[in-house]
């Protein structure tokens, strides 16, 4: 491997540089089939699972196929996408906000299909699906994710591996629309939360249970103590003096550990405060969040189970309980309903019964203001 | 054969089942990059992706991550768009010893042509890993893992050969993003493309230079329905609405009723649901009961309507929105970091949307920024701003006239905070000329 | 006062700073406190582009300090 300068020179870095000029104008990528029509589209209809016809009122239709992404992919994976977006699409493709692709086919519903065969036929070699088509209307579309092991400091499970163990045990609501109505799964891997699973309808969350550790013997080497102070949000982290085994005394933090909360802003700042921990780290489960104003209001999830540990590669317990969740509440729920709406419909407590999950004092917010408001004030409620 | 050096028993795993495995794509990225039939110089290690295979299946073992934070890389001048990474086993995984990320700013609505996809392609073969997230959280193009002498050399080509720039992280304006919106979908109120690119163009300082206490979000969505979450994840959420009646073509609801077109575009189709029943699945489901039909004839009562979108995502075909469309604007959602999540707060209902977006820009974004930095605290979101000075100050500052559309009910305490210039006459009063009539 | 006064101000202060090398864009303001905010943020970014300081970015956050300076500078040269 030789260095090879792109022109570039470091002694003068501000030597022909050019800076500022924004992401190129999306026009140049427009199909010339949605410049035409860009705005006056009519309506769409969902033909089959994963096949959207738009309608125009120019007369003109397009057929988007829409397959399901690893968000984490490889320049020969996207090649195999162009070539087929040049032998089907004229060139062109899109992505959609959950790491899905979309092909687009002007015209022609026979093309469309015959895409459509193309793109399940191209199978990895262990069997998976290149291609999965599907993630329209009352389905589960892609799963929106983070880095995970792959690729953060932080995570406190892997992001693109639970990922997959659940799409595998849900594949049959991405590629259906059985559901009463369209459910999102999201996953985040720490409690920063890269992702929007705040508002999932399931939401899948890496979470850590150990506050950091000190390396005291490192830390002033490797730190700025100030910095690390004050990287934590809840202000557990104070100076301290530290005795080494030799007797030497060292300058070091201390964390006043009922205060943790776990969020790894300290080992950001400070690679000598670890907090990943084997048995300290898993999964934490969310329910009944939405985005859409559609019918009401857009809703945060509720946290439903406190902590599952991580049992990779498959998370098992986890995807089963998952599982369980969307099985209930397609069986119970009226349709247009989402999970959320399911669950305040019927009562939280209802929703904890029918889903066969155990109820923990974790679950009973104690997070500052707004936990009371989560508590109830009334003598209303159900028995189970 | 292409060979693997190290071996991945738990990650194999994940290389059956229905969906697409990230482990085999790895692996596949690995063998084209040994084969490398184009002779290519790699200018990050040629074995990145076998070496981050073994990464991935240590943390597989060990139930933990084997990455370090790196703060100080980026490129020269800009606060944003790379996120520096090391491994903590670097003898063990040499190829990945460095393994930063580039976050380069996607064209909006994700939209590529196969031409525009292969240069980029072709630049992170040569020089980087060969992987990316298409597309990150916040919407920009990933590129996952390259060495720290590459970054610039790819900033370098990306802006003279390809005419394309980072996207932003950190304390600055973060990559706004959009809805497909008008390009493909009917239910669009506005051109979220258009905006979000000429904002993003505008704002260019404040997206790769640190300008405010935190990060800062812009999102477009074009309809209620909120296809990119903008409610949830932006400090200036734009949800397009209308303002008038709602379009109803009456044959064609007529249709849905008589069972000849399927409802809501399809999308509840693999399940047997029984006959659409409008009664039921829309005209009750109408959050507002401002909806009838006589078996003949659709109305919509529009004063009442609070174009939730139900009606329409059911019945796409025979109702379309209104005419008069613009967004409304909505402030401060935020992740549960540090005081609990917060959804954005609608501060503006109604606003046109039309270039050159004077109003937007000066009414409200640039108010808002002054604002928040000259009061803003450290690490404190927009959302936490308002919630510290309230929604009053908000207003404050955008001059909207306070109206009740903007809350969900008003005050249920009568603590009014009045200022001395809101009472008559003023705080300063004359203690002996109350004597004269009190006595002490 | 001048810009190459309101740049001495900014040094000086960051090096009369002990233990701690990397700061918040509002400790900026402080040290230029009749200065708008907006004005101070296109000088500390001059200075950036001029090369006497440099940005660190935990991801969500950006700090900035005096190049070179700090204990984590040298490990994270290449
Ligand atoms: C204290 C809060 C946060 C910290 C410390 C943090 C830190 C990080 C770090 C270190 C990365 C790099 C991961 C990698 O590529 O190696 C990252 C990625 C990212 N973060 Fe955050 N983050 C925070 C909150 C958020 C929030 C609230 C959002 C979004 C709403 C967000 C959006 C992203 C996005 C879009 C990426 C790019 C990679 C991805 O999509 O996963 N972050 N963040
Ligand atoms: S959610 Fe946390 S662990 Fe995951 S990528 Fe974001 S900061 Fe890293
Ligand atoms: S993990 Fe977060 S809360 Fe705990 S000490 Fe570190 S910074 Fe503070
Ligand atoms: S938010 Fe509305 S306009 Fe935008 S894509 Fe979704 S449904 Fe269409
Ligand atoms: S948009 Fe919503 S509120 Fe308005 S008529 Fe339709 S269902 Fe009713």
């Amino acid at each position: 491997m030789a260095f090879i300068s792109s022109g570039y020179d470091p002694a003068k870095p501000m030597k022909d540089r050019i800076t500022d000029i924004g992401p190129r104008y999306y026009e140049e990528f427009y199909p010339p089939i949605i410049k035409k029509n860009k705005g006056k589209w009519l309506y769409h209809e969902i033909l089959e699972p994963g096949i959207i016809e738009r309608v125009a009122e120019s007369g003109d239709k397009l057929y988007v196929i829409r397959v399901g992404g690893c968000r984490l992919m490889s320049i020969s994976h996207i090649r195999e996408i162009m070539e087929i977006a040049d032998k089907y699409c004229d060139g062109y493709v899109r992505w959609t906000t959950r790491n899905n692709v979309e092909f687009m086919v002007p015209d022609s519903k026979d093309k469309a299909m015959a895409l459509k065969d193309d793109l399940l036929s191209r199978k990895q070699p262990g069997g998976c699906y290149k291609f999965p088509i599907g993630g329209t209307g009352a389905s589960i579309s892609n799963i929106v994710h983070t880095q995970g092991w792959i690729h953060c400091h932080t995570p406190a499970t892997d992001a693109s591996g639970t990922v997959k163990a659940t799409l595998d045990v849900l594949f049959d609501q991405w590629e259906n629309m059985k559901l009463p109505a369209k459910l999102r799964v999201s996953m985040a891997c720490c409690l920063n939360m890269c992702g929007a699973v705040h508002c999932s309808d399931i939401a899948i969350l890496g979470y850590h249970r150990k506050p950091p550790m000190i390396d005291a013997e490192y830390i002033d080497k490797m730190c700025e103590i100030p910095l690390a102070v004050a990287a934590c949000p809840t202000g557990a982290i104070k100076p301290a003096k530290y005795e080494l085994p030799d007797g030497t005394k060292v300058n070091s933090v201390s964390v006043n550990e009922p205060r943790c909360m776990f969020c790894g802003n300290c080992y950001t700042m400070c690679p000598s405060m670890p907090l990943a921990d084997t048995e300290g780290d898993g999964i934490v489960l969310m329910a009944g969040g939405k985005i859409s104003n559609r019918i009401d209001a857009p809703k945060f999830s509720k946290v439903v189970v406190a902590f599952i540990p991580n049992e990779q590669p498959r998370w098992p317990t986890m995807t089963t309980t998952i599982k369980r969740m969307v099985d209930t509440y397609s069986a119970d729920a009226n349709k247009y309903e989402r999970l959320g709406q399911w669950a305040e419909r019927i009562g939280w407590e209802k929703f904890f019964e029918k889903c066969e999950l155990e109820f923990t004092h974790h679950l009973i917010d104690d997070f500052r203001d707004p936990a009371y408001y989560t508590w109830r004030q009334t003598s209303n409620f159900k028995f189970t | 054969m292409v060979e693997f050096k190290h071996k991945t028993p738990m990650i194999d795993e994940l290389e059956t089942g229905p969906w697409t495995s990230f482990v085999t794509d790895i692996k596949r990225e690995h063998e084209s990059r040994m084969e490398n039939p184009k002779g290519i110089d790699f200018q990050t290690p040629q074995k990145c992706c076998d070496d981050l295979l073994g990464v991935l299946e240590l943390s597989y073992k060990h139930g933990r991550t084997h990455w370090k934070h790196g703060g100080i890389v980026g490129v020269f001048g800009y606060g944003g768009g790379v996120i520096g990474r090391y491994c903590d086993q670097p003898e063990m995984f040499p190829a990945v010893a460095h393994f930063h990320t580039l976050r380069i700013n996607q064209p909006m609505g994700h939209f590529y042509d196969t031409k525009f996809l292969e240069s980029l392609m072709e630049l992170w073969e040569r020089r980087g890993s060969g992987l990316t997230n298409m597309h990150g959280s916040t919407g920009d193009i990933i590129f996952i893992g390259c060495t720290t002498v590459q970054l610039e050399e790819i900033f370098y080509e990306m802006t003279h050969n390809l005419n394309q720039d980072l996207g932003g992280s950190g304390s600055n304006l973060r990559t706004p993003s959009d809805c497909m919106g008008e390009s493909m979908c009917e239910f669009a109120c506005y051109d979220t493309q258009e905006i979000c690119y000429q904002l993003t163009m505008e704002y260019q300082d404040e997206l790769h230079r640190p300008a405010f206490p935190y990060k800062f979000k812009f999102k477009f969505d074009g309809c209620p329905n909120c296809c990119v979450a903008s409610i949830a994840r932006s400090d200036i959420s734009f949800i397009g609405t209308w303002r008038d009646d709602i379009r109803i073509d009456q044959e064609a609801v007529k249709a849905y009723v008589g069972g000849e077109i399927k409802p809501n575009a399809g999308a509840h189709a693999s399940r047997d649901w029984g006959a659409f029943d409008i009664q039921k699945e829309v005209i009750g489901l109408c959050p507002t009961q401002c909806m009838s039909w006589d078996g003949n004839k659709l109305e919509i009562n529009t004063p009442e309507c609070t174009r939730c979108m139900h009606c329409i995502n059911v019945m796409p075909r025979a109702l379309r929105h209104g005419l008069d469309t613009g967004a409304s604007l909505l402030f401060g959602a935020k992740a549960p970091i540090l005081d609990g999540a917060q959804m954005a707060t609608l501060g503006v209902p109604f606003i046109k949307i039309e270039s050159p977006y004077d109003e937007i820009k000066e009414k409200v974004i640039e108010p808002i920024w002054d604002w928040w930095m000259e009061e803003g605290k450290n690490r404190e979101r927009l959302g936490e701003l308002i919630k510290r000075q309230g929604m009053q100050k908000l207003l404050e500052v955008t001059g909207f006239k306070a109206i009740p559309q903007m809350i969900q009910e008003p005050r249920s305490n009568p603590y009014v905070f009045w200022r001395e210039d809101e009472v008559p006459g003023g705080f300063k009063r004359d203690i002996n000329e109350f004597r004269k009539y009190h006595q002490r | 006062m001048g810009e190459e006064e309101d740049k001495q101000t900014i040094l000086e202060t960051l090096q009369k700073k002990k233990g701690k090398s990397k700061f918040y864009l509002k400790d900026f303001y402080k040290m230029l406190p009749d200065m708008k905010a907006r004005a101070v943020k296109n000088l500390v970014n001059k200075m950036v582009g001029e090369g006497t300081l440099e940005y660190w970015s935990s991801g969500s956050t950006t700090l900035i300090g005096l190049k070179g300076v700090g204990k984590q500078a040298h490990t994270e040269e290449d």
